[in-house]
């Protein structure tokens, strides 16, 4: 009896001496490490949802690297720039898989650089969780190895026209973009329009670099729009609210995740009361000044000093929780495979920053579907309203 | 020879290119593939800008109608990639010859802003035109196969575009030392000079335009290829400053000085992933001191202190005369 415990002990700790063995086949992995790539701009306008979400991220490894890591392996990030360009990315994602050798990835900031990656992180089997491009043909059709935490533009534009129709609106236009990010929307929100057998009354486009959107303005209104939806980055935005506050243009104006920080958007519009009937998407549920991301509002003082937190290191920091999460799920014997079939797995995961429960499942790789929805009253702090969660079935 | 020359440089490096695909990783495949790709941008832009002296700036819009054109032959008329690719190149330089027209009118700075409004024109057409181009938001360009040739998509594009930078370099250093590149060279020093000598402008610019059209549409079908995706962001103003510097870099005037004008542009690119958003500080510096320290590139360093990487407008007398048609004594003057 003595000598079969004696030997299942023996095999135990041959099983656990060896788990970590065959765990460092696993690209990226050591007994105390595994190495997780992020690529998104880090330079140039794009920083916003490359940069500013990979520190989200980072203090996230550094919580949970704090407290011994996951399964006793540090969590270490190596970043990437991609410049938000489609070669850029390609190549960042090379790099990382090939040269750094990471075992999974989590990132993509810039939906036309993330689309032209995912045919080379799809074909490596890498895990991929994106956590700020919101074009649809990243997840859609679905790649094994491809999970997003970013609300995908059909997902926003369905929220957007649900918040609209819901809001009583009887004439709703639509002011866009029409460039790569912009097209990206656009379109879903077309088909969010049809299938609701809605017809937009108005559709105008503006430049990214507008600085007077008058003409615009004058058409929406004499369309006699009750309600816009904004599909602008903030800086075009906050030009067409300002000029719509000036032609006296006041329909209910509804922006998407690209503005979701409504306290520096009301600073860039700068006209008393440009931004009272502005409503705007967050992947995230709070604000950066709620009192319930203290915690991380100090984890980001602290880690890089001279920054405060925003919205988009929020974006990080759920989906980290989501990656570290699948970790933990994928067991101490870390494959790829475990991690995906992991992720595939994720059920009602509540995060620290999400508007909705995380879920993914085989056939549905967009595992966020709750976009919350948020204003700052002039003058006023930013609150959440709600949080519409959109059925795609 | 010099043991340091141009010739046996550029032959180890070759001999490193031919190896790399069995040494290196699928990352580094994609690097020196683009890195190729960059030659035959360098070298055509040099011809135009450098030997020709046409301040032109519509090269990235002739990368981006090489890509364009390639890709979407494939995607909308579901042509193979060894029918497109050629079209792509052919439909650049008949853009480039088109381009010339107002050169010949204009010059300097008023050229440069025509060429430049043809970029924004172009890239106004890629974003548009969405019936045909897609619009902003790019397409995807089908796999393309090397077979029944018994290497993999990755291994084969690599090999083709080394195959065509080595060959359309060998093409340029040709041109450059024949009466073309001469004659390019007259245009630059002095139009008035250049036609009072007999060399006539509109052929030799048009032609200058075209040449460079062609190796920026055959840049552009590999590129097409090397991504699989075309959208127009690729074909910007940032690309068109990139194509600027790996000349500048190198050395104006010099098929040589854009081989290592890419090299470095495209090394330093690379190798400053490592140092994480300092890519543009370091370009930007880098840029600044060969503009204000040292005006004829790279090469213009090498050609003062080593032997042997001199570029002469004249072929070596054996070479011209077996290259030269019967009848013919020498090769004609400069």
């Amino acid at each position: 009896m003595r000598l079969n415990s004696f030997a299942s002990a023996m095999v135990g700790t041959l099983l656990l001496a060896v788990a970590p063995a065959a765990a460092a086949d696993a690209p990226g992995v050591t007994a105390d490490k595994i190495r997780i790539g992020s690529f998104g701009a880090l330079t140039g306008p794009g920083y916003l949802y490359g940069k500013l979400v990979m520190n989200g991220v980072e203090i996230v490894f550094d919580e949970v690297n704090a407290k011994g890591g996951v399964h006793g392996r540090k969590l270490e990030l190596v970043r990437e720039d991609d410049r938000c360009d489609p070669a850029g990315a390609i190549g960042a994602v090379k790099k990382l898989i090939y040269q750094d050798q990471v075992f999974a990835l989590i990132g993509g900031g810039c939906s036309n650089a993330t689309f032209a990656a995912r045919e080379e992180v799809e074909k490596s089997k890498v895990p991929l969780l994106v956590f700020a491009s919101v074009h649809d043909g990243i997840t859609t059709p679905p790649a094994p190895n491809i999970f997003s935490t970013a609300t995908t533009s059909t997902i926003e534009s369905y929220a957007q026209l649900e918040f609209a129709l819901k809001r009583g609106a009887k004439r709703i236009a639509v002011v866009s973009m029409r460039d790569s990010w912009g097209r990206a929307r656009y379109e879903p929100l077309m088909a969010a329009f049809k299938s609701k057998g809605v017809k937009p009354v108005a559709d105008e486009e503006v430049s990214p670099d507008a600085n007077d959107t008058t003409a615009q303005v004058l058409r929406l209104k004499a369309a006699n729009a009750d309600a816009v939806i904004v599909l602008l980055y903030p800086k075009p935005a906050a030009v067409f609210l300002r000029d719509s506050a000036k032609l006296a243009f006041k329909p209910i104006m509804i922006g998407q995740t690209g503005i979701a920080d409504p306290a520096a958007f009301e600073e860039q519009v700068g006209v008393p009361g440009g931004t009272a009937n502005f409503y705007t998407i967050s992947m995230v549920r709070y604000t950066p000044d709620d009192p319930a991301v203290d915690k991380w509002r100090k984890a980001i003082e602290a880690k890089f000093p001279g920054d405060r937190l925003s919205v988009f290191n929020l974006f990080g920091v759920g989906s980290a929780q989501v990656l570290v999460e699948a970790l933990k799920n994928a067991g101490p014997d870390l494959t790829r495979e475990k991690l995906i079939a992991a992720l595939a797995s994720i059920k009602n995961f509540e995060t620290d920053t999400h508007g909705g429960p995380i879920t993914c499942s085989e056939a549905d790789h967009r595992c966020h579907k709750s976009p919350a929805w948020i204003r700052k009253e002039p003058g006023g702090p930013t609150k959440v309203l709600d949080v519409t969660p959109v059925s795609l079935n | 020879m010099p043991v340091f020359s141009r010739r046996n440089v550029l032959l180890v490096l070759l001999a490193g290119a031919l190896i790399l695909p069995w040494m290196g990783n699928p990352y580094t495949l994609f690097v020196g593939t683009l890195l190729f790709i960059y030659v035959l941008l360098a070298v055509g832009l040099n011809l135009l800008v450098g030997y020709a002296g046409q301040l032109a700036f519509a090269n990235a819009a002739m990368f981006g109608i090489g890509a364009y054109t390639t890709g979407l032959l494939q995607v909308r008329l579901e042509l193979p990639f060894f029918a497109a690719f050629p079209c792509g190149a052919v439909v650049a330089t008949l853009v480039g010859l088109v381009i010339s027209l107002p050169a010949l009118r204009l010059s300097g700075l008023y050229l440069a802003l025509t060429t430049l409004a043809f970029a924004q024109a172009t890239q106004w057409v890629f974003l548009h035109w969405e019936n045909v181009t897609f619009g902003a938001g790019g397409f995807k360009t089908p796999l393309i196969s090397f077979a029944p040739l018994p290497v993999e998509t990755p291994t084969g594009l690599y090999f083709l575009s080394l195959l065509l930078a080595v060959l359309l370099t060998l093409f340029a250093w040709n041109v450059a030392a024949s009466r073309i590149g001469r004659a390019f060279v007259a245009i630059r020093d002095g139009e008035v000079a250049a036609e009072s000598l007999g060399i006539d402008l509109l052929r030799y610019k048009a032609l200058a335009f075209a040449m460079s059209g062609f190796y920026a549409g055959v840049a552009g079908g590999l590129y097409s290829a090397l991504l699989n995706f075309v959208a127009p962001e690729g074909f910007d103003l940032f690309q068109m400053v990139l194509h600027k510097a790996m000349i500048v870099v190198g050395g104006l005037g010099s098929v040589t000085g854009s081989l290592l004008g890419a090299g470095i542009l495209v090394f330093l690119l690379e190798a400053l992933r490592a140092f994480k958003g300092t890519q543009e500080i370091a370009f930007g510096a880098l840029l600044l001191v060969f503009v204000i320290f040292l005006r004829g590139g790279l090469v213009s360093v090498l050609k003062r202190n080593a032997r042997g990487w001199e570029e002469p407008l004249r072929l070596p007398e054996r070479r011209a005369r077996l290259l030269a048609r019967p009848g013919t004594a020498s090769v004609p003057g400069e």
